[in-house]
């Protein structure tokens, strides 16, 4: 009995050390499940300050980068607005306004959205997460869209006060069901590990004609981006054995290694849409 | 007690610099050093083990939480701090002095630099499995593995070229 204990004793670190491994590996299979822990995570308040010191010496570095992203988006949008003002007046020109009509005020664009700085990114695991500086008050909530100016970047995972987490298509945990420009079918898009500036849309019908350089886009079933907004474009296809379906290789249009602006989406409609799919699915 | 300092400073600032600078050093988009072992590497020769798996644990445990890995590196870090020990008595047999942290000078040329290789080795290759847990692709694995041991190992030898410990003839820490 005596040996057993003196055993034990000399042997304590292994002891520890299995206890420590099971704590490793009990956090790693945990946070395979969507929801990542506030704790354990850059939404972390004192996690979320280190890393948005370095964020912020960053940012300064890529300033002109951004400008001029920003005048060529701001020359696009200009052109845009001249195009429709264009129609409008034709079109108010040849059609004969009935004056009595009231427009309903409650009918508007769903959508707003809220600016957020980026405090931590990374691309280089198999699975990524990106940290911004906005969060529940600033009325940031999980399941929220996030774009940058160049086109889809994540989905926010967990929130706290004034961080949020956001899962970027570089994350396997991402899906996102999308379309080619100009048509109405639909695939899923995910990522497979490999390149930061490629992701896979699988699962899209053969039938569907596209060439190599069409634009990919988000189509309108998530309830979580508004329908059109650009995704990347399409660099290879191959059939998949045994079955209708392409699986295309889309060049994404977010460069992921320099991000450190980005737009959170919120839809006002978001819940309405998904309780309806919930109590649909719960007469099923 | 000097010991203890040095630990601190060294962890400080190499989760520091692992956080805020290698983080987003991503060489040929594959390869991001993982410098922060280097503590471990330089915990001295004396510390239990106890201590040695520990310390481990919390420098990976430090990681996980500051770039969102959850576990990965904790898991990792601490089976390297525990064999950390059995790796050095593979190289060098006789008894080594307490007070001292591995070194060129303390393990010799030839061991110091075996021992930075398996150390490493180990630590990435632990690290590299647990990631693709979730998603297996092994030549990719492989690539990514093995790239990463060559450049933190030789980031470490350099450090260590030009660390004064490797220099001075006094034993004085």
């Amino acid at each position: 009995m005596r040996k057993l204990l003196d055993f034990l004793i000399n042997r304590r670190h292994w002891f520890l050390f299995l206890l420590l491994e099971i704590i490793s590996f009990a956090l790693v299979y945990r946070n395979n499940a969507y929801q990542q822990s506030i704790l354990l995570s850059t939404a972390n308040v004192v996690a979320a300050n280190v890393v948005a010191a370095g964020g912020s010496v960053t940012s300064y570095l890529s300033l002109r980068d951004k400008n001029k992203e920003l005048i060529e988006r701001n020359g696009q949008l200009e052109i845009e607005i001249l195009r429709l003002q264009r129609r409008i007046e034709t079109m108010s020109t040849d059609t004969m306004r009935f004056q009595a009509y009231a427009g309903d005020s409650a009918i508007r664009f769903p959508y707003t959205t809220d600016v957020a700085k980026v405090v931590n990114n990374s691309v280089s695991y198999l699975a990524n997460y990106i940290t911004i500086d906005k969060g529940r008050a600033d009325g940031i909530a999980p399941d929220m869209g996030v774009v940058s100016e160049r086109g889809v970047v994540g989905i926010v995972s967990t929130v706290s006060d004034h961080y949020a987490l956001v899962i970027p298509i570089l994350n396997p945990k991402f899906r996102l069901s999308c379309k080619v420009l100009g048509s109405g079918y639909f695939g899923s898009m995910s990522w497979d590990g490999r390149s930061v500036q490629y992701a896979k849309l699988e699962e899209l019908p053969r039938h569907v004609e596209f060439q190599v350089g069409d634009t990919i886009v988000t189509s309108a079933f998530s309830a979580i981006f508004p329908e059109g907004i650009m995704m990347g474009t399409v660099s290879a296809f191959e059939k998949q054995r045994d079955d209708n379906y392409y699986s295309l290789t889309v060049k994404l249009s977010t460069d992921f290694t320099r991000l450190n602006t980005v737009m959170v989406i919120k839809n006002y409609h978001k819940n309405e849409q998904k309780q309806l799919e919930q109590e649909f699915g719960a007469n099923d | 007690m000097i010991n203890t300092i040095r630990s601190i400073l060294y962890f400080t600032a190499l989760i520091l610099l692992q956080v805020l600078v290698l983080n987003n050093i991503h060489f040929l988009r594959l390869v991001t050093p993982l410098l922060y072992i280097y503590f471990i590497i330089k915990l001295p020769l004396g510390y239990t083990p106890i201590r040695l798996t520990f310390l481990s644990f919390l420098a990976g445990i430090t990681i996980d939480i500051l770039s969102n890995t959850s576990g990965m590196h904790a898991a990792a870090c601490t089976l390297a701090g525990f064999m950390r020990p059995q790796i050095i008595r593979l190289f060098i047999r006789e008894d080594l002095p307490d007070n001292m942290a591995p070194s060129f000078r303390s393990l010799g040329s030839g061991g110091f630099a075996r021992f930075v290789l398996v150390f490493v080795m180990l630590h990435h290759f632990s690290l590299f499995l647990i990631e693709s847990l979730t998603l297996f692709d092994f030549p990719f694995l492989a690539i990514r593995a093995l790239s990463g041991v060559l450049t933190t190992s030789l980031l470490i030898y350099l450090i260590e070229v030009f660390h004064k410990d490797s220099k001075r003839s006094d034993d004085q820490y």
